[in-house]
Formats: structure tokens, sequence, C-alpha cells
């Protein structure tokens, strides 16, 4: 019982040991630098805590955000419809496989500059391209997901004279669901690095601008603290996402006697 | 009810014949077992059956008219249940799945499906996850998910092969209880099966397949009494005899 308790509490400690201690290390080696470009932590935490709560710092999260989910709504739509389709007929998936092989072999960040030049400095672009980095996790998942639907579960639709429709909604999406939650939780964190690179390049607000622009006026706590949201809010939204995993896919977990997460 | 004339299949047309010739017929309320060597393309011809998969020459004709797609007084039941059963659905949803588009409310839906668990012995396992019960009421429940519409034909795949021997003999017994339904008409049920016992038990005819390529090797009447019963059933010299003129047949095909 205690043995057990032990198992489970002390690589749990471990974990929050380890983190600390590094930023413990990043503490200790600033504050024996001594310079201005690498703050310490504690500086960092204390001006985080006197910014992040007004409005300098909140409107960029909100634009960043914002953009994040627009981009990946788009993206994760197209993905999962195009993914159904691709997935359900396999003239549909010969068809589009080429394009879409060729497409997801582009790195995401490369096609920025021709978005700039398409779509201008402004929204438009940056949801351009992170519904075109969101899209290609989700898609292949999708693909994947109904792919795998077992012949027994295909033909049993025949017999019952399911239409497409109704296989596509009644049997497709539900069987490729667990394969294409995995797709949508990489894809938040490639949304998120697309937004922070189109922010970079383009003009107006959000974090990467916020993180950009600190760095340029030398303020490199607010710089680090821009950071360390960032990795903040990776984390959080992944979090989210494996709960919502956890109560929509009970039954996957069940099913395939799969370890949750 | 049912009438095959000179089935063949072939997946390619230069490739080997996975059926060839095969002519039977199925009488209404009949219970059909068919047997033979596993590759012998007892599959195919269930397939071929229900118009899942078209024949390479001949014809399925069932009340006369040639089966071309699964007609809907048809279902069928798979040997793995793990797989056409659909997880994501609990017990009652996955037998309800049929039912839409039945022109049923949704309550009138629940209500036929919970009748058709309770027919199985599943009344308890209504919301339960079908990965949440035993093999063998997992097969219980892919069978009442195929009767829920009232199927006129039953085709069964090798449905009890991955069952333990216990819950086997206990399936067999629901089937004929199906097969048996007093009062209502009798359901025409294709059973195919490699286990010969099984065959003889369930069945008032068994057909036997031969190999590479599958054709009829013989049609054997069964012609024991119902209610079967386990033990008296398999006991009985009628019993014996049918199972080694069937083995008999076996043995003189793969002599040639």
């Amino acid at each position: 019982m205690i043995a057990a308790l032990l198992n489970r509490v002390v690589p749990r400690l471990l974990g929050v040991l380890v983190f600390a201690a590094a930023l413990g290390i990043w503490e200790v080696w600033a504050r024996s630098e001594e310079s201005f470009l690498v703050p310490p932590m504690s500086a960092v935490a204390e001006r985080a805590w006197q910014v992040w709560p007004t409005a300098d710092f909140l409107m960029p999260v909100a634009a960043s955000l914002k953009r994040l989910a627009a981009g990946f709504a788009i993206g994760a739509g197209i993905g999962v419809v195009v993914g159904l389709m691709m997935g359900s007929s396999r003239r549909t998936r010969r068809t589009l496989e080429p394009l879409m092989e060729f497409s997801r072999a582009i790195p995401p960040v490369a096609i920025v500059p021709a978005a700039i030049v398409v779509l201008g400095l402004g929204d438009a672009m940056r949801i351009a391209v992170i519904a075109f980095a969101v899209c290609f996790p989700v898609l292949v998942n999708t693909i994947e997901g109904v792919r795998v639907v077992s012949p027994e579960a295909r033909d049993t639709a025949s017999i019952l004279h399911v239409g497409s429709m109704g296989r596509t909604f009644r049997i497709y999406l539900p069987a490729a669901l667990p394969s294409i939650v995995a797709g949508l939780r990489i894809a938040v964190s490639i949304g998120l690095l697309m937004v922070v690179i189109s922010e970079f390049l383009g003009e107006g607000d959000g974090l990467g601008r916020y993180i950009l622009f600190h760095q340029s006026q030398f303020n490199m706590p607010e710089m680090y603290g821009g950071i360390l949201f960032l990795g903040l809010l990776g984390y959080v939204l992944n979090s989210l996402f494996l709960f919502a995993e956890h109560r929509v896919l009970t039954w996957h977990y069940g099913a395939a006697g799969v370890q949750a997460p | 009810m049912l009438r095959v004339a000179q089935l063949g299949k072939r997946y390619s047309s230069d490739g080997p014949a996975a059926l060839t010739g095969v002519s039977f017929d199925v009488t209404a309320g009949e219970l059909l077992a068919v047997v033979g060597p596993s590759g012998c393309g007892k599959t195919t011809l269930l397939r071929l059956l229900c118009g899942l998969t078209p024949p390479s020459e001949g014809a399925v004709l069932f009340n006369g008219r040639p089966v071309l797609r699964p007609p809907h007084e048809f279902a069928l039941v798979f040997q793995d249940y793990s797989r056409s059963l659909f997880p994501w659905l609990s017990v009652v949803r996955n037998v309800m799945f049929p039912l839409r588009g039945a022109g049923l409310t949704r309550t009138g839906r629940i209500s036929r499906a919970e009748a058709v668990l309770d027919e199985m012995g599943l009344h308890g396992a209504a919301h339960k996850y079908p990965w949440q019960l035993s093999g063998g009421m997992q097969q219980r429940v892919a069978i009442a998910r195929a009767l829920v519409s009232l199927p006129e034909v039953l085709l069964l795949d090798e449905p009890f092969a991955s069952i333990d021997a216990l819950t086997r003999a206990e399936l067999q017994d629901v089937l004929l209880r199906v097969h048996g339904v007093s009062g209502g008409r009798r359901v025409t049920i294709v059973h195919v099966t490699h286990d010969i016992d099984e065959a003889v038990y369930l069945a008032d005819r068994v057909l036997i397949l031969s190999s590479a390529p599958g054709r009829v090797a013989g049609s054997i009447e069964v012609g024991l009494a119902r209610p079967r019963a386990q033990t008296a059933t398999r006991s009985s010299p009628r019993f014996l005899a049918v199972r080694n003129e069937i083995h008999l047949v076996i043995a003189a095909k793969e002599l040639g």
C-alpha cells in the first residue's frame, strides 16, 4: 500500500524536482554572469507578475489566440473533410495523394514569404499559413483512421444499405476519431509554431511580435517572459486536448486495451 | 427460396478459380450447413450468396430474382465479432443500428432492440460496450443485430470458430432456438463452418465443399429430430452415421 503510493508519487516528485533544478541552474548561472542580456529567472518572474495581467501583455496574447483558433479551425476542418473523402474512396485517394504528399513535404515555414506576397502582411496571411500547416497532420491521420476500418464493418454497412453519407458519419468518422484526435494534438503545437513565425514576419500585434519588440528594445525580462508564456500555453493546450480525448474516447481505451496517456 | 446456379468466382481473370460450378437450392425455413476444408471458398460462397461480391459465372437467385446487391431480407454474422460490432456504440445502440430508416420512432427502435437482446439472454448488457463483454456474449450481440431487422435469410460465416468449446455449445443452442422460434415463420439459415459435428448438430442438410477450386462434393440430409439436445443428439446412432458419411465424402475427394 505504502509502496504503491511511493511508486506513484516518487516519479512525479522527481519530475517536479528536475524542473525546479533547471530553473535553479538558470538563476545561479544568470546571477554569476551579471549581464543584463541574461536576466535571472527571478527577475523574469517578477516582471511577468507585473506585466502579464496588463493590457500590454494580454492584448497580444488574445490576438495570437484568435489567429491560432481561426487557422486551426480552418486547417483541421479541411483536414477532416478531405481526409474522410480520401479515406473512404480509393479513387479520390489516388487522385489527391500526389498533391498531398508533395504539399506536406514543404516545410510550412517556407510558404510564409509567398503568403506575404499574395495575402499581404495582415491576419489573412497569418491565418492561411497556420491553416496550411495544421491541415496535414489532421489529414494524414484522418485518412489512416478511415483506412483501418475493418472489412467486417464495411460489409455490415453494405448489407444494411447504409448510404455513403451514413457510412461516412456513422462508421468512418467515429472509427477514425482516435486517430483524428491524435492528429489534432500534433496540429496544435504546429499551429502555435506558425502563429509565432507569422507574427515575426508580418506587422501588427501578437505574442511573436511582443517577443521580437522587447528583444529589439533590450527588455530582456519581457522577452523571456513571452517565451516562457508560449511554453505554458502549449502545455495547457495539450492538456486540454488530452482531457477532451479522454472524455470522447473512453470507448477506444476500453476496446483497444490502450493505456490512457 | 434461394437457388444457386453454376456459380463460379475468379478474383482475377487469369487467376485460379475460388469456386466453380456450384449449384444447390435452399428451401424456405431450412437450416443448411456448409462444410469444407479451409481455403475451399466457403467465405467466398457466402459473400456471393448475399451479393457482397459479384460472381464471375452463374447466378444466385432469391425468390427467382438474381441477387446483384445485398437484399434487404438478408442478414450476415461474421466470425470476428470484435471487428464487426462498433466499439464506440453501446450494445443496445449496436443492435439499433440496422433500424435507422426503418420507419420507427426512436423509442420504437429502442424497445425492438431490447426485445431482441432479451431473447438472446442479454438483458443486463444493453448499456455496456461490446468490449466489456466476453467473446460469447459479443457474438450474441452480433446475432441480435442481425435478427433485429427480422431477416428472412440469415447467413453465418464460421460464427463460433473463435469461441471456446463450452460457450460454443451454448451458442449453437441459441442458434437452434432462433431457427425454431415457435409461432412465426422459420428463418432460413445458411451456416458456414469447418466443424463437421457442429454442422450435423445444427443443420437439416449439410453441403460439403471440396477445395481448390471449391465445388460441391456432396449434399447429405441430416434427418435428426428436432428439438435437438447436445448430449442426446450427439450420441444418437443417426448423428454418428451422418458424421461418418461426411468424413467419407471428404476423404474420397482428397484421395481423388
